[in-house]
């Protein structure tokens, strides 16, 4: 019975010993009820084995749409840029507070690359990562653009392909709070 | 110099002027050999402008590839296209026009250029058709370094303390009680078996002493480690991306709703898809500290539409919830107060132990910002008097009900 205990219980107990309390950062730990901590649902960006392509995150069944979005009609091209400008308009008021709120948008989307003043001298330009200059914001030519362009290529994206299209982050509200802000906002820093 | 003077000594009065002419002649050449390159390092600059539109050798972009581009058009042409290419097109001039039906009838804007600068750019162009690599015109000396020079103290204190911070995470997590735990256990039953059995030791009070601060330790580090049980604070799994928040954040300076931006509206901050990283990464294809093997992921898993499967690092047990909407939208909560120093990290680490007593210490100690504007707020119309009275000064989430066993268990 002795020899039992020396030679194996000890050895076993303090392997889980050492094991329980070894807290290595690639292990999340152990928890007390695990029925309780791991769901029995699936979380949103979890495997999902009833869905063909396996993901929980599933676009929007094909022909409907969700609430508060609508589908997007113009192609990346320079003439769906044409008829979007001539099609789409601001529905926002330029006041204080849209204009506000466009600020803090374009310094989290717009700021990185067009920079906080809007002349095409963003960060990531200036430390040259991007070798191509970023379009100036506060010239002329995107000044005299209809508003509906803008739009345009925020959501698109530029014709070019060096801007992505932003359609997916930004929602349009606040694209269309982004372009009040560079319409009233920047335009003071030219 | 000593070898040119004998020369000139041997060469006698001839042997000079010759000599003189061929210095001459040689530094014309070298002005006119350098004069290009300088103009070429400006035109580069200058190019950077084009290139949202424009390769050279790269093919077709919005517009046409320019390689060669002296070569096919007058310089005239060139000039006054880059000036108004509109104009030309009205007026009718065939190759203009036959550009501009080619390329989907996107005009080019106009530029304000001088003679000058338009020459430093096809100089730059016609060098870059050829295959020669310009070098960058000088950097302009700017005020910007006289500014960050101001506040380099201010940078390192802020890098110091956060260091420490980050230092005493790693304490933390990396408490080991292992040896003490089993140590204490042996001497536990070791006099407890002496006490009881073998009597070894003849005064008792010794094994008595010994019994109470083993025991003592053991209790300690068994509820120490049973709090720790369920909680995840130091876990910082590999991830199937070498990605670097330091370098995103730090470095780059993108903000961090540019990525996880659903934030403000959502339960989850939001994982960006691979679209998104190629936002900055159709560029940026090589990476200062990993070159080209993990940005090669991103591609690699646009081109086979397979997801890529970050490692979740910040976990709430399922019976939890959680929106982050409501406390960074609603709250205006930093990320940092929950997540840490995010942007000094390589690889991300559950700074915070998310535990229950960490919320709601967070909610007895936190005011509720938009109390007055909010319309939201209206209908905790006690408070709003109390307020109005004077007789509380502030309203914490707990007075609102933030802390009521519904709010996120349920």
């Amino acid at each position: 019975m002795k020899r039992i205990i020396k030679y194996f219980l000890i050895p076993a107990l303090m392997l889980i010993i050492f094991n329980a309390c070894n807290h290595k950062e690639e292990h999340p730990g152990w928890v007390y009820m695990p029925d309780m901590m791991y769901s029995e649902a699936y979380s949103a960006y979890s495997e999902n084995p009833n869905f063909e392509d396996g993901k929980t995150n599933q676009p929007p069944v094909q022909g409907t749409i969700a609430r508060g979005k609508a589908p997007y009609p113009y192609e990346r091209t320079f003439q769906g840029q044409q008829s979007a400008g001539k099609e789409l308009h601001n529905p926002l008021e330029a006041n204080e507070e849209n204009l506000a709120m466009g600020k803090e948008q374009y310094r989290i989307f717009c700021a990185s690359c067009h920079g906080e003043q809007g002349k095409g001298d963003g960060h990531l330009y200036t430390s040259k990562l991007f070798t191509a200059k970023p379009t100036s914001l506060v010239d002329d030519y995107v000044q005299e653009k209809p508003d509906g362009e803008i739009y345009h290529v925020i959501t698109m994206g530029s014709l070019s392909g060096l801007m992505g299209a932003h359609g997916a982050q930004i929602s349009p509200g606040e694209r269309w709070k982004i372009i009040h802000y560079v319409k009233n906002g920047l335009s003071e820093n030219k | 110099m000593d070898d040119s003077h004998s020369k000139i000594r041997i060469l006698g009065f001839k042997g000079v002027t010759k000599l003189s002419l061929l210095l001459f002649i040689n530094l014309m050449l070298l002005s006119s050999f350098n004069l290009p390159a300088q103009n070429a390092r400006q035109g580069k600059k200058l190019f950077q402008e084009c290139a949202a539109c424009h390769t050279i050798g790269g093919g077709r972009l919005v517009g046409p590839d320019l390689k060669g581009v002296n070569e096919r058009r007058d310089k005239e042409w060139l000039y006054s296209f880059i000036r108004n290419s509109q104009a030309m097109i009205q007026a009718g001039d065939p190759i203009a026009v036959e550009l501009f039906n080619e390329y989907n009838k996107v005009p080019m804007a106009s530029y304000d250029y001088t003679d000058e600068q338009i020459e430093s750019i096809l100089t730059y162009i016609s060098a870059k058709s050829e295959g020669k690599e310009v070098e960058d015109a000088a950097p302009e000396t700017s005020k910007e370094t006289e500014e960050s020079g101001e506040t380099v103290s201010e940078k390192a204190d802020k890098e110091i303390a956060l260091q420490e911070e980050m230092a005493k995470h790693e304490l933390e997590r990396d408490r080991n009680y292992s040896p003490a735990f089993w140590i204490s256990i042996l001497l536990l039953v070791l006099s407890i078996f002496d006490l009881a059995v073998t009597k070894f030791i003849k005064a008792k009070f010794v094994n008595v002493i010994v019994i109470i601060i083993t025991g003592v330790i053991v209790v300690e580090i068994t509820v120490r480690e049973a709090i720790a049980l369920g909680r995840q604070e130091g876990y910082s799994p590999e991830q199937p991306i070498w990605f670097s928040h330091k370098v995103h954040v730090q470095q780059n300076k993108i903000d961090c709703r540019y990525c996880h931006h659903t934030v403000d509206d959502s339960k989850h901050a939001g994982f960006p898809s691979a679209q998104l990283c190629m936002n900055c990464h159709n560029v940026v294809k090589e990476g200062s500290r990993t070159g080209k093997t993990e940005i090669a992921k991103i591609y690699d898993a646009i081109e086979n539409n397979k997801p890529i499967e970050w490692v979740k690092v910040h976990n709430l047990p399922d019976h939890v919830y959680f929106s982050h909407a409501q406390h960074t939208n609603i709250g205006q909560i930093d990320c940092a107060v929950c997540h840490g120093p995010v942007e000094e990290m390589d690889k991300v680490k559950q700074l915070s132990d998310l535990s229950m007593g960490w919320c709601v210490n967070c909610h007895r100690e936190t005011n509720v910002t938009q109390f007055e504007t909010n319309t939201f707020y209206k209908h905790y119309t006690e408070l709003h008097e109390k307020l109005k009275s004077g007789e509380i000064k502030e309203v914490t989430v707990q007075d609102i009900g933030g802390n009521d066993c519904q709010k996120c268990h349920y």
